[in-house]
């Protein structure tokens, strides 16, 4: 027994125990080939799937170096069956290779013909395939590049695409590194997906992934298409660009609702994307418009479906997406790696929370106690309103008002779901609200202007939710939000995630009002948020009532 | 063929004593029964059963010589079988000759008759003798394509296929002119002995391995392996006992044909988190030990044997499917299999003979080579060439994976512990285990972590409080709502909650937890839940406090729950006559409203029922072969004195004449009648006559017997 700081668990779990003298070495060595699943304060776990060890094998790990490492941190004996299982899944990655042939076009080729039968005779696969050339070699038709790899994965037998990608339009893009320069990670990132030709950077909230958009894009130096999420992050992406790059406005057009510009480098959002008329798709000749070098998927985890089929059809284009979380609450991980690509890059939150990139976080959960009489009626409403109902109390409304006025000082955001509450927040608190019909302008405005410090407090809905720069806000406090999802939590604690010029802590208020659903929820915020290695504790709401008469 | 001038059975009666014993040995199914007479033991072992029996313990090299020996005419000499196969055959013959498989008629070697139906037809690919002249120098003017239909037939089979031996094309029927071939019937010609020979240059294997083939492997540490066996013992028992908890949760339905159904299968495999022919060995072996069990309404059910078997350590649960493991005759590799798919596991179509004695044959392998995780190859040879007969590449392969699953052996090599189970030494495993842990690690989203196997009170007391979320070398476990309140069902506190965790955990408790755990006491009891089997209500208050106060009802421990309402642990209808006799005249009352329901653990009502095992015939005991050894002998005097007739004599001519031996101290042969009438010869050593009765020593059994005189029918001297 090596008495390491792994323990490799029999349902491939990896339980890494961080207090020990080895474990900063071990974590570096497992990282490649392993998901962090959580990260609280003392042992860290990790999960073995086929996704991960797969995307290890495209960033060139093999299986002797996985189960080495295995073996060297591994505190008990490790079961061989799972080392065996490790290698078996392993090799099952580029057994199968996608390539272009001088003569035939696309083929699908494999040094194992016995791989290849296997997976011809799938009644999905067959279909995309023609001709067979010799034993090792079958012709795929023209258009099914990214169909088939979707196919492949799911009979877990991936395909290694070296069929290589068409340059694209060319056009001249460079940093622009004045008065800035580009993080380490971030150059490491960009040229960790132009190596790998495509795929996904993980990068946490914060972390600038938009400069390692703009970094991809000096690589390529090509027509770009950028997808993102909706109009406000298409702006942000412009100004980002507009400030970083050498790119100048009239070379950045917008492709949203409102504007149809197509320029070298054109920001389209999702929802324009998938936009229907007569159930037909009315925007999709964007992806043919320019001969486009380079695809950028903002928010992948976010990809709406729809969008996954149209990048099936674009293979032969370099794909980056970028994310903070690979983790799809659609569970559709594997479109992911098939269609856009395997993970090139990745750095855990803390990493970067300890160089000073992004401020460290403090959760607080503000319990509240409900009058009896709002008692009673939560015992009384119907199923279906009562997360509404607990969630929107007045009692609620007044510890979140006393909350604000005690940070006073401080950039704050009131953030919620219902916009009656909201409503009734922003006249409370005399502070202007951004919702949905909020437009865009008027957006822009109120944001430059709680940028500068003018305005200290904003009420936001949760269009606020995705892309939105608050740099200085440093304090959250969450009033409602929809069912404890893990995205919006990371999405939340984002907005408070940027990093502070005096380095003070942020903190992230989630008000809970006690013995009701919202408290169920709240326990999967507190799940998550402790997962991720956050600080998180709980006080009562007559602390703060009690804070705010002083 | 000349004829022997000696029999099989002749030259096993020359054998001696020792050398019969070492025949028992070798082929314990002679002696079981025993054979009455040297005769019947000939007829025995060469019978075509007991030959393929003993076929089975020969290796390759031996098994060849045999064939050899069978292609050539006998009797054969030792010169000769060197001559055709090598030097190193002696030792061969040697062992051949001990087992029985040859016999010696003038220090030349015969084999037993059936041992050539049993070689075959052909003994290793050579035809008959032609006895005609063949010439082999015409050869030279063979019209074309002859000989290459003569090189095709060398090596066996001898036999060709035409389709008319008289319109046959010219090369072919040049041979057959040439005696090169024998016509055997209008369609098939054969290629005699003596032309195979020529060809095979007077060899009759083209190369045969005298020596075991060599056994290579990549090398592993010893501690190594044992450190991998010891997480292959405890994952292993682990998913036993899953599983058997995971089938009293969800049983599977049995299929009408007997056995456990794919899809059960697929989902066993899936919360096991292991692959599906690991499943199936899993189950197989709980099956086989009895712990699970197929009820008689066609569900799977665990045993009450297998709520035994969780109070046992690991050594023991492990000891106890391993041991099984190397006994049984079921092969679990076979389920799911895609050339037969309908084979299941706990089916009736696992039973495959031989299984135990091949594991048991690479088990020891194994032990013979440690620190050695042999390549699948060279096992497969060495046991090609140890047990030609049983080898299967595909039972090698599941043995070995299944071997590594138990433990057995560990990163491929055998294991101290595999060795041991072998030898049937102290196991050890106990003491190999990581050391229990004493403490858990509490996080702040409120799981905890066991960071090694916990003493089994820690383990029980966790488990009362929190769910596991993960097993293996650590345990995680999940602190929940449910979970705290099972703990506050269980009787604890919260505060004893909370001291326990504080005492146990090496990490500060988080304060979320603490909350947690407070919240959930803080509700917890509001609701109040009684026990009782029955109620009585009643409108009348004053009836209520006559019967509270009624001494004859205090057996029944009425207690009061509402000014209207009693209750007693008495069953209703136990409550209903004590009421009565006491002069009340209650009403019984339809039961609705109360129900109590506790968790139902399922168990099979049917008694274990594991399948039979087919085991191999095992080695007698020295005192059994000794025994039967002397009662051979016995036989053999008694059936060697069977032939002549013993003069019938009067009742007065008996006695006087056994009066006269007993003197003389003579052995004798009397025909004895039984009680049918039946005569039968027995030869004694008559001791004392009493009473009408003869005192005498059986040869035949070595005792004491008493014989009627009045049933004795002659009496004569022995020899």
């Amino acid at each position: 027994m090596t008495d390491g700081p792994l323990i490799v668990q029999s349902d491939k779990t990896l339980l890494l125990d961080i207090d020990h003298p080895l474990s900063d070495e071990c974590r570096k060595s497992i990282a490649p080939f392993a998901e962090l699943e959580k990260s609280p304060e003392h042992i860290h776990t990790y999960r073995l799937t086929p996704l991960g060890l797969w995307n290890a094998r495209a960033a060139g790990h093999d299986a002797e170096q996985v189960i080495d490492v295995l073996l060297k941190y591994s505190r008990f004996a490790v079961p061989h069956a799972l080392l065996v299982d490790i290698a078996e899944t392993m090799s099952r990655y580029g057994r199968l290779r996608l390539e272009a042939h001088p003569v035939h076009g696309l083929t699908l080729v494999s040094h194992d013909p016995a791989v290849l039968k296997e997976v011809t005779r799938g009644k999905k696969i067959a279909p995309m395939l023609g001709l067979q050339i010799d034993d090792e070699t079958i012709v795929v038709h023209p258009g099914q590049r990214g169909f088939l790899k979707q196919a492949l994965l799911k009979l877990g037998w991936p395909a290694e695409d070296f069929a290589g990608y068409v340059d694209g339009e060319h056009h001249e893009i460079a940093l622009r590194e004045d008065g800035w320069s580009i993080r380490k990670y971030q150059s490491m990132a960009a040229e960790g997906f132009w190596h790998g030709g495509s795929g996904v950077v993980v990068l946490p909230c914060g972390a600038g992934k938009t400069i390692v958009g703009a970094a991809a894009m000096a690589h390529a130096k090509a027509t770009t298409l950028i997808l993102v999420t909706n109009t406000v992050a298409a702006r942000q992406w412009r100004d980002e660009l507009l400030r970083r790059t050498t790119l100048h406005e009239d070379e950045i057009g917008e492709y949203s609702g409102a504007k149809k510009e197509i320029r070298p480098v054109t920001i389209a959002t999702y929802q324009v994307m998938t936009m229907r008329r007569k159930g037909v798709y009315t925007h999709l000749d964007l992806f043919d418009a320019i001969d486009w070098g380079l695809i950028i998927y903002d928010e992948v985890h976010l990809l709406p479906a729809p969008i996954f089929r149209f990048t099936a059809d674009i293979q032969s284009r370099r794909r980056l997406g970028l994310t903070a979380t690979l983790v799809r609450e659609d569970g559709m991980e594997g479109e992911v790696f098939s269609l856009i690509g395997p993970k090139r890059f990745d750095v855990p939150w803390r990493e970067i929370e300890s160089q000073g990139y992004i401020a460290p976080a403090d959760c607080v959960e503000v319990r509240i106690t409900l009058t009896e009489e709002e008692r009673l009626n939560y015992a009384t409403a119907e199923q279906e309103d009562r997360y509404r109902f607990c969630s929107t109390t007045r009692t609620k409304l007044k510890v979140a008002v006393a909350l604000a006025r005690q940070h006073a000082d401080d950039q704050v955001l009131v953030i919620g779901q219902y916009i009656d509450q909201l409503d009734a927040l922003s006249e409370e608190l005399g502070v202007p609200l951004i919702k949905g019909d909020t437009p865009v302008k008027e957006r822009e405005r109120l944001y430059n202007l709680y940028r500068s410090g003018e305005i200290k407090c904003l009420v936001v809905s949760k269009v606020a939710n995705f892309s939105v720069d608050l740099p200085d806000a440093t304090i959250a406090i969450q009033v409602s939000g929809t069912f404890g999802s893990r995205q919006e939590e990371a999405q939340r604690l984002g907005r408070i995630l940027r990093p502070k010029a005096d380095g003070r802590t942020a903190r992230f208020y989630s008000l809970v009002a006690r013995d009701t659903i919202d408290q169920d929820f709240a326990q999967n915020r507190q799940r998550f948020l402790a997962e991720q290695g956050y600080a998180y504790r709980i006080i009562d709401a007559d602390e703060v009532l009690s804070k705010d008469s002083d | 063929m000349s004829n022997p001038t000696i029999s099989f059975a002749d030259e096993l009666r020359g054998r001696t004593d020792d050398q019969i014993a070492m025949l028992f040995t070798l082929r314990p199914d002679l002696i079981s029964p025993v054979p009455t007479d040297i005769t019947a033991l000939a007829a025995r072992a060469n019978s075509m059963p007991s030959l393929m029996r003993a076929r089975e313990s020969l290796n390759k090299w031996q098994f060849d010589i045999l064939t050899t020996i069978c292609a050539l005419q006998e009797p054969v000499s030792l010169v000769e079988i060197m001559s055709m196969t090598s030097k190193e055959a002696k030792g061969a013959v040697q062992a051949l000759w001990e087992i029985g498989l040859l016999y010696l008629e003038n220090e030349r070697y015969r084999v037993p008759t059936n041992i050539r139906t049993m070689v075959g037809e052909h003994p290793a690919g050579l035809g008959p003798q032609s006895n005609k002249k063949i010439d082999f120098a015409e050869l030279e003017a063979a019209p074309k394509g002859a000989t290459e239909v003569l090189q095709r037939m060398v090596w066996g089979p001898p036999k060709g296929q035409v389709a008319d031996v008289k319109k046959a094309a010219p090369n072919v029927r040049w041979l057959i002119e040439k005696n090169f071939l024998i016509a055997f019937d209008s369609q098939t010609v054969l290629l005699p002995r003596e032309v195979a020979m020529h060809f095979r240059g007077g060899k009759i294997f083209k190369d045969m391995q005298s020596a075991q083939p060599l056994f290579t492997g990549v090398a592993r540490k010893q501690k190594a392996a044992d450190l991998a066996a010891i997480a292959n013992i405890s994952t292993f028992v682990r998913w036993a006992e899953e599983l058997g908890h995971n089938w009293s949760d969800e049983p599977p339905a049995a299929l009408k044909t007997g056995g456990l159904g794919v899809r059960d299968l697929k989902r066993t495999a899936e919360h096991l988190g292991i692959a599906e022919n690991c499943a199936a060995f899993v189950a197989e072996l709980l099956y086989i030990a009895g712990l699970i069990v197929i009820d008689t309404n066609d569900q799977i059910l665990p045993t009450s044997t297998f709520d035994v078997f969780l109070t046992r350590t690991i050594e023991e649960q492990w000891h106890s499917l391993a041991v099984l493991w190397l006994e049984t005759s079921r092969m679990s590799g076979l389920v799911g299999k895609a050339e037969s798919k309908s084979v299941a596991a706990l089916g009736p179509e696992l039973d495959r003979g031989g299984t135990s004695a091949l594991k048991k044959l690479i088990v020891a392998l194994l032990v013979e080579n440690p620190e050695k995780d042999p390549a699948l190859d060279s096992i497969k040879s060495v046991v090609k060439w140890l047990a030609p007969t049983r080898a299967n590449d595909e039972y090698v392969e599941w043995i070995l994976r299944e071997a590594e699953w138990l433990g057995i052996t560990g990163q491929g090599a055998i294991s101290a512990f595999g060795a041991a189970l072998l030898k049937g030494d102290d196991l050890g495993i106990e003491a190999a285990l990581p050391k229990p842990v004493d403490h858990i690690l509490i996080q702040a989203d409120n799981s905890a972590i066991a960071p090694g196997p916990l003493t089994l009170e820690l383990a029980n007391a966790i488990g009362t409080i929190a769910d596991i979320e993960s097993r293996g070398g650590a345990s995680v476990y999940r602190f929940s709502e449910a979970s705290i309140r099972r703990g506050l069902d269980h009787g604890q506190t919260g505060d004893q909650i909370k001291d326990f965790l504080k005492k146990i955990s090496k990490t500060p408790m988080p304060q979320p937890l603490e909350y947690l755990i407070a919240d959930v006491s803080k509700r917890h009891g509001k609701l109040r839940v009684g026990h009782n089997n029955s109620y009585l209500r009643c409108e009348d208050e004053g009836l209520i406090q006559e019967l509270l106060h009624d001494k004859r009802l205090e057996p029944l421990r009425l207690r009061k729950l509402a000014p209207q309402v009693l209750i007693s642990d008495v069953e209703s209808n136990e409550l209903i006559i004590a009421l009565r006799e006491a002069g009340y005249l209650p009403a019984a009352e339809n039961a609705t409203g109360i129900l109590i329901s506790a968790p139902t653990v399922r168990r099979a009502k049917t008694r274990p029922k594991p399948p039979r095992v087919i085991t191999d015939i095992t080695a007698p005991n020295p005192t059994l072969i000794t025994s039967a050894v002397r009662a051979l002998r016995a036989g053999e005097r008694a059936s060697s004195h069977k032939p002549r007739d013993i003069p019938r004599t009067t009742a007065n001519e008996t006695l006087d004449l056994l009066h006269q031996y007993i003197e003389e101290r003579a052995s004798l042969t009397i025909g004895y009648a039984d009680t049918n009438g039946g005569v039968s010869n027995r030869l004694i050593d008559p001791l004392s006559i009493s009473l009408g009765t003869l005192v005498a020593r059986d040869h035949a059994t070595g005792e004491i017997a008493h014989f009627r005189i009045p049933r004795i029918t002659g009496v004569s001297p022995a020899n």
